[in-house]
């Protein structure tokens, strides 16, 4: 940039001449820690219309949109401020929704103080606006206005799209093609759509009402969504580009979780964090026996894993009725990848936090129930290949730890079934699909993006990829773009 | 929603129903399963497949009313459907040649047995089928597994002393291994349930006769998700959805955990008819 004085200042100052800045980010109420522990309903209740209309005044409007560019599907975040602060909420809405077809989840679940609201002039002075929470007001506030409202879509293109996956990368996909005209399909294989938002993300941070609505929402918009459906098995990812589809989007997310290694990990009452939470939340166990699923789980519960389903999957535990929960990280507080305000949320509920440990092994009751876990203190030493220090074991400080449930939450990795049954697609050693930056896959007519892609990262960034293969792939099926990529020789 | 084309009661509390499931008629091969859920509010429950008719676009399942889940089930009938049905799930049974074959079945893999001795037959196999029931009367399948085998033989009762279940088909099977390998046994298959499937690995373990077993722990998505499925197979951690569900049996490690895994869910689950929980965790 060629102008010396820093933008930011003066455009800061000219906002300034326009309205006094007020620091009082409004907090979002919270139902109490005592209370909340013992339900599955949603811990924070969302601004009242009071609340959202204050907190909206405090934006500043900035010319230089910092938030909007630190968003990653790129949402006019001050035009729909903006019309929050005239009073037009039919208005914000429509600004939101031309971004993004989630904006209920969105608001919930995207880790906004690392994008949008870190670019906040406000954040400078620690007050930064509450855009998250904002966009959760608009996206409550028509639910409460009836029937779904369907924008226009594009005339029709003739052409046909299938997405694998209904989960936050093939909704946002599905969306912005559905609006451009095309066709959409949406393959799912569980018998709902919103994949990882139904199965992991639980019912106390993201209703699954909500989650419902927004898939009803991409419906509307005419995406056809096929439950009960896996490509790998009822159809082949060639099947589909040979059959009605044009191109194909891949989303099918990292669903294949990863175990300990060590002694005992497969005894009674050991659970992988994705089974403990599709239990609990896709199948709503702690609504048992009215829904049919049960899970079981003893008084002392230790989850291990320092990330945000570890998170997710201690706070199921206590709701369940776990006496005590132990969260096992092997790193300290610093380096756990987990949003800050989930951590918060985890201590107010009672949840505890021990740091550099790591479990060995695990010991059997003697009839191969779990009863407890052997743990070996760590201390940090030289950075490792992520930058954080890494943890080295201490030997001879082995513990144990009486237990009688542990959920294991060290993450997942992709599922293998497309690309075991799709020879000629290009996939890392770790199995992830590899791209280019638009999602463009090694293989003719498809794209890919999320979890499948990452391996493994937060909902917004599955759909900030999303957005990003939707227009690869809008100028693909557009008659210009056929010249620069040829269609494969099944299709020609 | 997937409706119910037929309900047979094969036998006291062991029932067949017919699902109208195009997509998995077309794709099913012998040993896949299926997952179901009743209602709405129902569990995932992964069943094998007995039969599938592609050109019908039917499928076909076998299974014993224990739990919630399939006394629900056996209520059903034609007119009625499901909410959810997804598969063929799991790998295809090994088939090729092998010479004789001996099966041993009890419970619903005395039906889910079919397709794969068919196919093995088809193989120019020769097949011998040990069928364990508790006693004559519950005996099921018979004249379908009867078909698809050279020679049928009963393994009726338990032994009253406790200290084998499965005492009878393993009685079965020491004679038919004692003419080994003069008569020879090229391979065994077993399904059914799963302390006789490991009574019959440790038989044909010294002899070195291949033995591949048929599991279904409990599952919960079944496409390799959730991990509940989970077995240690040459000291890797397997899942039976997408690994299996057929295993070489004497590869598999950890029996005492993949039986007690078997049992987390018991009580809420299911169990075998004619089982007696000895509070062992071992079945």
């Amino acid at each position: 940039m060629s102008d010396t004085k820093d933008p930011n200042v003066s455009s800061e100052k000219s906002a300034e001449k326009k309205q006094k800045i007020n620091l009082n980010r409004l907090d979002m109420p919270k139902q109490d820690p005592e209370v909340r522990k013992r339900n599955f309903d949603e811990v924070a209740t969302g601004y009242t219309h009071e609340m959202a209309m204050e907190e909206a005044s405090r934006c500043l409007q900035c010319k230089k949109r910092f938030c909007q560019a630190g968003c990653p599907v790129n949402i006019d975040i001050p035009d729909f401020i903006g019309a929050m602060r005239k009073g037009d909420l039919d208005e914000a809405l429509r600004v939101l929704k031309t971004k993004t077809s989630l904006p209920g989840i969105c608001g919930r679940v995207c880790p906004q103080e690392l994008q949008c609201e870190s670019k906040c002039m406000l954040e400078k002075k620690g007050a930064p606006v509450a855009i998250g929470r904002l966009e959760r007001y608009i996206a409550d506030w028509e639910r409460t206005q009836g029937a779904i409202k369907v924008p226009e879509l594009a005339p029709s293109t003739g052409k046909r799209v299938a997405i694998v996956g209904s989960g936050p990368s093939g909704l946002t996909v599905a969306s912005d093609l559905a609006l451009r005209g095309h066709a959409v399909t949406m393959f799912e294989a569980l018998h709902v759509g919103g994949g990882v938002l139904m199965y992991g993300i639980p019912e106390f941070r993201l209703p699954k009402d909500i989650v419902q609505r927004e898939v009803q929402y991409v419906q509307a918009l005419g995406v056809d969504l096929k439950l009960d459906t896996v490509i790998g098995i009822n159809y082949s990812l060639d099947e589909l580009l040979n059959g009605p589809f044009d191109a194909v989007y891949l989303a099918t997310g990292a669903g294949l979780p990863m175990f300990l290694g060590i002694p005992g990990e497969n005894l009674n009452m050991v659970y992988s964090a994705n089974e403990f939470l599709t239990r609990t939340n896709l199948m709503k166990a702690y609504l048992y026996p009215d829904y049919a699923t049960p899970v079981k789980m003893g008084s002392r519960v230790a989850v291990i894993g320092g990330g945000n389903v570890a998170m997710d999957s201690a706070r199921c535990a206590i709701r369940l009725g776990a006496q005590e929960v132990n969260v096992i990280y092997r790193r300290s507080r610093k380096e756990m990848p987990a949003r800050g305000e989930e951590v918060e949320n985890a201590e107010e509920e009672g949840i505890i936090f021990n740091f550099l440990v790591n479990p060995t092994a695990l010991v059997s009751d003697g009839r191969n129930n779990v009863s407890g876990m052997e743990l070996i203190r760590m201390q940090l030493g030289e950075p490792d290949a992520s930058g954080r220090r890494r943890p080295v074991p201490m030997p001879g400080s082995e513990f144990i730890m009486d237990v009688d449930t542990v959920v294991v939450s060290l993450g997942t990795s992709p599922n293998p079934l497309i690309a075991s049954t799709t020879p000629d697609l290009d996939v890392t050693r770790k199995g992830t699909v590899v791209t280019d930056e638009k999602g463009k896959t090694s293989k003719a007519r498809v794209w890919a993006g999320g979890d499948i892609v990452s391996g493994g990262a937060t909902v917004i960034s599955a759909m900030g990829e999303g957005r990003l293969a939707a227009s690869a792939m809008h100028e693909f099926l557009t008659d210009g773009a056929k010249k620069i990529i040829p269609p494969s020789p099944a299709k020609a | 929603m997937f409706a119910i084309v037929a309900h047979k009661e094969l036998a006291p509390k062991v029932h067949q129903l017919s699902i109208e499931a195009p997509l998995v008629a077309q794709r099913a091969k012998p040993g896949q399963f299926v997952i179901i859920i009743a209602d709405e509010k129902g569990e995932r429950v992964p069943f094998t497949i007995s039969g599938w008719n592609p050109e019908a676009g039917t499928v076909d399942f076998v299974f014993i009313e224990v739990g919630k889940t399939t006394r629900q089930l056996a209520a059903l009938g034609p007119g009625d459907s499901i909410s959810h049905f997804v598969g063929p799930l799991g790998r295809a049974a090994e088939i090729d040649h092998y010479g004789h074959v001996v099966s041993v079945v009890s419970g619903y893999g005395v039906s889910a047995m079919v397709p794969v001795l068919s196919a093995l037959r088809e193989k120019g196999n020769r097949i011998t089928t040990i069928l364990q029931a508790p006693d004559r009367d519950r005996v099921f399948g018979e004249a379908e597994i009867g078909a698809v085998s050279d020679r049928l033989l009963f393994a009726l009762g338990t032994s009253s002393n406790g200290d084998s279940m499965n005492s009878s088909a393993t009685l079965a099977m020491r004679k038919l291994l004692d003419k080994h390998p003069r008569q020879p046994v090229d391979r065994v298959v077993a399904m059914g349930s799963i302390c006789l499937m490991r009574l019959i690995c440790d038989m044909t373990r010294e002899p070195g006769i291949k033995t591949l077993i048929h599991l279904t722990p409990l599952m919960v998505d079944g496409t390799g998700m959730c991990g509940a499925c989970r077995l240690s197979v040459q000291g890797k951690n397997r899942f039976a959805c997408v690994h299996g569900p057929e295993f070489d049996g004497h590869e598999v490690d950890g029996w005492e955990v993949l039986m007690a895994r078997r049992c987390t869910y018991a009580d809420e689950s299911i169990l075998q008819q004619g089982f007696q929980c000895r509070g062992c965790s071992q079945w």
